[in-house]
């Protein structure tokens, strides 16, 4: 790249002209005030901590509000944030201190009572939160969001606020790992003017994280800017984040390589043939919290009647992950043997080879398997996805391509695409689906608890093919009452096995994170949840 | 110069404005016909004065254009009914272990990244296009001149009312309307792409059709018709439509070639017809991403696509030429 290189040494030496500036890449400090942009896309809702439960208004989430914890960027471990202490004797009982000194963007402290209320705003019925889940043990909860009818309280008994800074939470059973799952979003502090004033919160989100919201416009961009007071450890060193909204990852990598964009946190799946080529090590491909599935709408007769789990298994079985893995990734994926990820460690609960046969390749038993089960509900099977993010129209077409080879039929399956992120999240609540739909999952936590309860618990918040297994559901409870963590994941482990045998949700591959950024950047890492630790980029 | 006054040309990019452009009131009505008085081309004495349609006949075999557009034409629609003659495989066939690859022995095209056969998706390809054009051309022909010839033969309120109806529908931008109109449509077939076409291409010919008959009707031959008591319906279809639809035919030949690339853009922009339906437009948008590592499974389709619609507007050139030699 001659005339490149040139280019770059004539400007440099313009620059020197006017001003003695750093020329000579990388290093440096970085311009603190410098804004940089990063591709987006719009979220399915408004930006409430406990009613946002995918991966673009999560990120969002995590730059405006720190939770009692923090999972570490690189290792994912949960570490105390605004908590001074989480203090338990028997697993059930936690008594919360909070760190003196936090306030929100808009001055306010952040106490005890910020926790409380923000969580059992989250809880309520009549709040419709759909991460409402998660606040499930807390004692009280089935008062204030009953299976039917309407909540006869309004605050979950088991949260008593008991000092400015301190707060006592009681839950229903033993959960040992409950602190843990407290850096979650869902967690977050809220502030009265959320409750005040909610219609304007939601325009203009205030929280207590490293950036506060400047201005949103749906389908655009968002623009997020530096808190300057903000009292935390892990201050922001760059100036602001525009996020802007894409509806092709092909044309955010276009954009990136013209230079209209700093930072690109997926990866055209056409592009990976040239990504190191075309950003050297500006290209990060690290391992992350990510396994793709095929979610079933078990909402539906076709997938819920007996034998359908063998048509189901006969599917996965017919879809040939490593040459998809290869050949569409790039090797960006792994082909998914268990319904977790690599990233929590065997001794975390990931089990290769879990899946067993019933994730192997084997065209004729999947024939057999799918003839066995009735065969395919209407004859074909459209598998749903959104077209905008993740590459998802290669490998759904590969997949569907796989599926026919193996069927010996050239329509067995197609691929039905749905145009934004946002529409395809609304269609899945909506429970609009008729076949297989793309379910990928991002990690809240780094426990193996959260691969499986909020997907495949009865009625859980991101179970999006309503999969109810009576079974499954009593050993989840089980493993999250047992304090002994190595007991308690090889319960959960029993649970993914009935999973496996049902095949609740077919499992595809593990994701990498990868993120290309422009040479304004450094200090670029993606953290084990795949989101640009976007406080840590320095510009400039 | 400005202030001179310039000799009326009709524009002979008539192609090029497609369905969404504006046709020129005064361009139709400029196409009017009249009977060569001599043989263009001057070949010899003439026994008897030939009609429109033979002349027309007569200088279309002589032009080269038309004659290689027509056999291009003629090849694409063999090859739409019986893709097998030439691809004997099937464009649904995709073996993940080939993607990207280049040409080889059997599939001269190479493969896309899917690793389908590029040649054989091509070939199955032409179907849809010629499918769409041809059909939605002969939906915008017909309810086009009826309506139109109706109005411009009856005039009146009704015919007032027609040209308002026009107006909005050539106000609405085509790939636009295309967008909301068809993404709620879930039917994967060509008819809705058909329908759309016909919704939105129809005014165009109507006002053609319109002005020609008004010209028509003028004509001494049909006021001598009507002073002979001839009625309404023999009036127009015995001397009126057969010299008011040359006009008519001309602007839907060269529109054809526009309405395939339409539907190749509907398609590409994901609209038109979806997977596994086979279309250039959803090839060429496959293959996009590709472009760096694979660009053959872009050309291919695009090459297919661009001799397709250049054909058929070639032929409309011809054709036209041909029956309205003032044009020369």
């Amino acid at each position: 790249m001659r005339g490149v290189g040139h280019a770059k040494w004539a400007a440099c030496a313009a620059a020197a002209v006017l001003a003695a500036t750093a020329c000579g890449g990388g290093g440096g400090g970085g311009d603190a005030g410098a804004v940089l942009s990063s591709s987006w896309g719009d979220p399915q809702n408004p930006l409430e901590p406990a009613n946002t439960n995918e991966v673009q208004g999560g990120k969002v989430l995590d730059m405006i509000f720190r939770g009692l914890k923090k999972y570490d960027p690189k290792t994912g471990e949960a570490k105390d944030m605004l908590a001074e202490k989480i203090e338990t004797s028997d697993s059930q009982n936690f008594t919360v201190t909070v760190k003196d000194g936090w306030t929100f963007s808009n001055g306010e402290k952040v106490t005890a009572q910020s926790f409380v209320d923000a969580w059992n705003y989250g809880a309520g019925l009549k709040n419709n939160q759909r991460n409402a889940y998660f606040f499930a043990y807390i004692d009280g909860y089935d008062k204030v969001h009953p299976e039917s009818g309407e909540q006869s309280a309004d605050t979950l008994s088991g949260l008593k606020v008991t000092g400015p800074l301190t707060f006592t939470v009681k839950l229903s059973q033993k959960f040992s790992t409950f602190p843990d799952t407290l850096g979650y979003p869902a967690f977050a502090p809220l502030p009265r003017a959320f409750f005040d004033d909610h219609d304007a919160w939601l325009k203009k989100p205030i929280g207590n994280g490293p950036y506060m919201v400047d201005n949103y416009t749906r389908g655009s961009r968002m623009s997020l800017r530096k808190w300057e007071q903000y009292p935390g450890p892990d201050k922001a060193q760059n100036g602001g984040v525009d996020l802007k909204v894409y509806t092709d990852n092909n044309t955010a990598y276009t954009d990136l390589m013209a230079g209209n964009l700093d930072l690109v946190d997926d990866v055209p799946a056409a592009q990976l043939k040239n990504v190191k080529s075309d950003l050297g090590d500006r290209y990060i491909n690290t391992p992350a919290g990510i396994i793709q599935t095929l979610a079933f709408p078990f909402y539906d007769n076709d997938w819920s009647k007996p034998g359908s789990e063998k048509v189901r298994k006969g599917l996965s079985m017919a879809i040939d992950r490593k040459q998809i893995t290869d050949t569409i990734f790039q090797q960006t994926r792994t082909p998914a043997t268990d319904w977790t990820s690599p990233v929590l460690g065997e001794d975390g609960g990931y089990k290769a080879g879990l899946c067993g046969e019933a994730c192997e390749y084997k065209p004729d038993e999947a024939k057999q398997l799918i003839k066995d089960g009735g065969g395919l509900p209407g004859g074909q099977v459209k598998i749903t996805y959104n077209a905008d993010t993740g590459s998802h129209k290669q490998w759904v077409d590969a997949v569907c391509n796989s599926i026919n080879n193996a069927l010996d039929n050239d329509r067995a399956c197609v691929g039905n695409p749905v145009g934004t992120f946002a529409d395809f999240r609304n269609q899945i609540t909506d429970r609009k689906m008729s076949g297989p739909f793309r379910a990928g999952w991002q990690m809240d936590y780094p426990l193996i608890q959260n691969f499986l309860q909020p997907l495949y618990y009865t009625n859980a918040s991101s179970n999006d093919g309503k999969w109810s297994n009576e079974k499954f559901d009593d050993l989840v409870d089980r493993a999250n009452a047992e304090t002994d963590t190595a007991k308690a994941i090889g319960l959960f482990q029993q649970a993914e096995e009935v999973l496996r045998d049902e095949m609740g949700a077919i499992p595809l591959w593990y994701q990498n994170g990868s993120a290309g950024y422009s040479d304004r950047l450094s200090n670029v890492e993606l953290n084990p949840f795949s989101v640009p630790v976007y406080n840590e980029i320095k510009v400039g | 110069m400005p202030d001179q006054q310039q000799p009326y040309e009709p524009e002979r990019a008539v192609a090029g404005t497609g369905m969404g452009g504006q046709m020129d009131l005064g361009a139709s009505e400029a196409i009017t016909l009249e009977k060569a008085p001599e043989s263009p081309d001057g070949t010899g004495p003439q026994d008897r004065p030939r009609s429109l349609w033979s002349d027309a006949w007569h200088d279309l075999r002589r032009n080269p254009v038309f004659i290689i557009s027509a056999l291009v034409i003629l090849f694409l629609i063999v090859i739409s009914v019986w893709p097998s003659l030439i691809a004997s495989g099937s464009p649904l066939k995709c073996d993940l272990a080939k993607a990207q690859e280049g040409s080889q022995a059997g599939h001269p095209f190479g493969f896309n990244g899917q690793g389908c056969d590029v040649y054989t998706r091509t070939v199955h390809g032409a179907r849809t296009s010629v499918a769409v054009g041809v059909l939605a051309t002969l939906g915008v022909a017909v309810l086009g001149s009826v309506l139109g010839g109706l109005a411009g033969f009856f005039g009146g309120t009704g015919d007032a009312i027609l040209s308002r109806i026009t107006d909005v529908f050539f106000a609405i931008p085509v790939v636009l309307g295309g967008l909301v109109l068809l993404s709620v449509i879930t039917s994967n077939t060509v008819w809705p792409v058909i329908g759309f076409i016909v919704l939105l291409g129809w005014p165009q010919i109507s006002r053609i059709a319109r002005g020609s008959v008004i010209t028509a009707k003028q004509n001494d031959y049909v006021q001598a018709a009507r002073a002979l008591g001839a009625s309404n319906s023999r009036l127009l279809l015995r001397h009126i439509a057969p010299n008011a639809v040359a006009p008519v035919i001309v602007v839907a030949t060269i529109a054809l070639g526009t309405y395939i690339s339409l539907e190749a853009t509907l398609s590409f922009l994901g609209v038109g017809l979806k997977p596994p339906s086979v279309s250039w437009g959803i090839d060429i948008s496959a293959a996009a991403p590709y472009v760096r590592n694979a660009p053959h499974a872009l050309l291919w389709p695009s090459g297919a696509l661009a001799v397709t619609v250049l054909a058929f507007i070639m032929l409309g050139d011809a054709v036209r030429d041909a029956l309205d030699p003032k044009l020369r």
